[in-house]
């Protein structure tokens, strides 16, 4: 590390965040769903002003009405695959086999190019709307291209059980950031995918352990194969988060955009211990509140001199209280525990994740950066609207 | 440079700070100095790059950009600019610009926003033609040409599908009625019934131990009679009229493409509201309405079947207007959009057809089940225990 690097800092609040994911989650529900465009616009500017490599905020500057457009967009084109395709395997699915297990299959395989595709296309309209120091971010065509790699690179990992992942892994990235810009300077992956295989052997072991113990409890019966595979599983679990976490700052510290480059030092551990305390987290909040509700109700109650709750049975209650305000209730109660999840996660375990990949990153060759140029607006009309009707990529 | 005179509620005239400027051309942050300049037009804040020329922005043409994370720093833009960036860090000339700028927290507009609103239009109506037109017409298209076979495996599919869905839950179905003296009576029932049946396959007629007082068909020649319309009938010839109705959407294969249109339209529907909670709601609200619009015409010609099988038996088409009646006098007749939703609106329209239909009756009318006969069917489903009363709904007769 040299004294020119840009070490990155966060700004990103707890509280601050949690107000602004709980006010947009309340309008998303007042608003049928219509808001969860506008949400997921001021969210991500929330988060990408958060993060400041050398002092200077990324920008996000998506629009929720172009959201919706690409959105509406993409409902037409899968609408027509829904309504027609499945319409079409159903019929034939019954006329040719008599069953309607084929249909599931094969609609449910027919989605999948649209999801790689979508994948694409939702990472380039992000990087299009990204900017840092002024300049654009920006990624080529290429969704097709991407889908049918995808594809093929899913089906080598699938026949060769999972030994070549790496492989998939890198080649995957190596496409998308070949294809991708910071102002006019092409982004470019370098290293091999062998390189990736080091970070891959826990959770290689760890699915080697399962098998095993799975085959020896096939043959013999024998108990402590239980345990020897419960092992094994927890091997995979941390496994993937150490090949998750080991594979980005890998690649990433093979990245370069002209002279500038990358030094990323994220911690599996760490990483693991966030998702696993933030959880945990949120389910104990929304114990506590939904035990403070319970009380609160009791108190309603009595207060009011109603009969105690344990002297009314279900029926008891539907012929005391009418039935509307029961239902009315019962929504209340299920859209404020969607509404405080969604908002708890924001801050109990994406925020933190976040701030920890930002913290761990530092850009080198910070000297090249005033040579790099603005690039032409990307108008992109579907903006992401296929991964948004598929909801892939959720995270934010 | 002229003088400038600055007005900020007494404070020092000579307003100057430093902040940071992306001028959106390259990757460059230019340290600049910045100050208010009162002579022009309106006010404007000078923005100086070194060894560069000035940028003019007017007071009342920057605007803040929303939702920032950091506290310390306050990033504006221009108007019309939608590139440049100003981060100013200073508090004092935070402060300054806040008080000046007087549209500071208005949205920047909006571009194209006429062809955003012709896009969605065009979007919302390709939709609702795939949905109204397309699917159903494509399914009414279809079922015609499905074989028998796969016919009576989507019908068997489904008639899974609502017992378990009736069912206490998952793993218990709901009861097939099958004692050997009601199955008898049934067949003798059917058997009056079906002579001007032509489809494939064999008609199947079942009774399930529900109290719902209902009765559908299912596609590949299945009907459903719930125990609930059996115990609310007065007689057997109302089972029978009923029965009779139910036979005529098999003929008419009607089932089929109610199975096929929903197999289509259900999933767009799903896909239009995303997954937000209670889309599923909406969900099943909408796919009553796109039911319900297909089968008034289709339930009047379901009519026109079972008064003619029934006049051929010598069972008075009327039973049926008789069990519509009951019916509308249990409950309150639902108006407006509640009656669009029940699939079966201008059910007076019916009552009166099904009366009109006894004067064809040509011979002697004859029950369609003798004493003992009935008296079995009424207790198709007393082989186990009881039952526990639930609430009676009304629909898909």
């Amino acid at each position: 590390m040299s004294i020119t690097d840009l070490q990155t800092d966060y700004a990103g609040r707890r509280g601050a965040l949690f107000g602004l994911a709980l006010r947009a989650s309340l309008l998303t529900v007042l608003s049928l769903g219509i808001y969860r465009f506008w949400m997921k616009t001021r969210l991500r500017r929330y988060y990408w002003s958060s993060i400041r490599p050398g002092g200077q905020p990324l920008e996000y500057v998506g629009e929720p009405l172009e959201k919706l457009l690409g959105f509406l967009i993409a409902v037409v084109f899968l609408s027509f695959y829904i309504g027609v395709v499945n319409l079409l395997l159903m019929f034939f699915s019954f006329s040719l086999l008599n069953s309607n297990v084929w249909a599931y299959v094969l609609s449910g395989l027919g989605v999948l190019p649209i999801l790689f595709y979508a994948r694409y296309r939702a990472r380039r309209y992000i990087l299009a709307r990204t900017r840092w120091r002024g300049v654009r971010f920006g990624m080529e065509p290429g969704a097709w291209g991407y889908t049918w790699r995808a594809l093929l690179h899913w089906a080598i990992t699938i026949l060769t059980a999972g030994l070549l992942w790496p492989r998939m892994t890198f080649l995957l990235e190596k496409y998308r950031t070949d294809r991708t810009f910071f102002g006019h300077q092409r982004f470019h992956q370098g290293g091999r995918w062998q390189m990736l295989y080091r970070a891959y052997l826990p959770f290689l072991a760890g699915l080697i352990t399962i098998a095993g113990a799975g085959a020896i409890f096939y043959v013999s019966a024998d108990i402590s194969a239980i345990l020897a595979g419960s092992a094994g599983a927890m091997l995979a679990l941390y496994g993937l988060a150490h090949y998750r976490v080991h594979s980005f700052r890998i690649m990433m510290n093979y990245k370069t955009v002209g002279g500038v480059g990358f030094l990323s030092q994220p911690r599996p551990w760490r990483v693991l211990w966030i998702y696993s305390l933030g959880y945990a987290l949120v389910v104990l909040a929304l114990t506590v509140l939904f035990v403070l509700f319970v009380m609160a109700l009791v108190g309603f109650l009595s207060a009011n001199d109603l009969p105690a709750i344990e002297d009314l049975g279900i029926a008891d209650l539907s012929r005391e209280v009418p039935v509307w305000i029961l239902s009315l209730g019962s929504a209340l109660l299920y859209f404020s525990v969607f509404i405080i999840w969604g908002a708890l996660t924001h801050v109990l375990v994406t925020l933190p994740v976040a701030r920890h990949y930002a913290q761990t990153l530092a850009i080198t060759g910070a000297a090249s950066l005033p040579g790099i140029y603005q690039r032409a607006r990307d108008e992109l009309e579907q903006a992401e609207g296929f991964a948004e009707a598929l909801d892939v990529g959720a995270a934010i | 440079m002229s003088s400038t005179i600055i007005h900020v509620g007494g404070q020092d005239p000579q307003f100057q700070s430093f902040a940071d400027y992306c001028d959106g051309d390259s990757a460059v942050v230019h340290r600049v100095t910045i100050r208010i300049d009162e002579t022009r037009g309106g006010a404007a804040l000078v923005i100086s790059p070194p060894e560069q020329a000035d940028v003019i922005w007017p007071l009342a043409d920057i605007r803040r950009v929303r939702d920032q994370a950091a506290r310390d720093v306050d990033v504006v833009r221009l108007r019309s600019d939608p590139v440049s960036r100003l981060l100013i860090s200073d508090a004092e000339a935070r402060r300054i610009i806040a008080a000046r700028c007087e549209n500071l927290n208005r949205r920047p507009p909006v571009e194209n926003r006429s062809r955003l609103v012709v896009w969605s239009l065009g979007a919302v109506a390709s939709v609702v033609l795939i949905i109204f037109v397309l699917v159903p017409l494509m399914a009414d298209q279809l079922a015609g040409f499905l074989p028998p076979k796969g016919e009576q495996a989507l019908g068997d599919a489904t008639f899974e599908q609502i017992r378990r869905a009736l069912g206490e839950d998952d793993f218990v179905p709901l009861e097939i009625c099958d004692t050997a003296a009601g199955t008898q009576a049934l067949a003798t029932m059917q058997a009056r019934l079906d002579g001007q049946l032509d489809v494939p396959y064999p008609l199947r007629v079942q009774v399930l131990d529900d109290p719902l007082v209902n009765a559908f068909a299912l596609p590949g020649g299945r009907v459903v009679l719930f125990r609930g319309l059996i115990d609310a009938a007065a007689g057997p010839d109302e089972v029978a009229a009923v029965l009779a109705h139910e036979i005529g959407h098999v003929a008419n294969r009607d089932p089929a493409r109610g199975a096929l249109r929903s197999a289509g339209s259900i999933g767009v529907l799903g896909l239009l509201f995303g997954d937000f909670a209670g889309g599923t709601v909406v969900l099943f609200m909408l796919n009553r309405l796109i039911d319900a619009s297909y089968s008034q015409q289709a339930e009047a010609l379901a009519d026109s079947f079972a008064h003619n099988a029934l006049i051929d038996a010598g069972i008075a088409p009327s039973s049926l207007a008789t069990f519509f009646e009951r019916l509308v006098d249990d409950s309150e007749q639902p108006t407006g959009i509640a009656a669009h939703f029940l699939a079966h609106p201008a059910m007076g329209d019916r009552i009166a057809a099904a009366r009109n239909a006894d004067s064809l009756l040509a011979g002697p009318v004859r029950p369609s089940l003798n004493a003992s006969d009935w008296r079995a069917l009424q207790r198709i489903c007393q082989s186990g225990g009881g039952t526990v009363e639930k609430i009676k709904i009304k629909k898909g007769i």
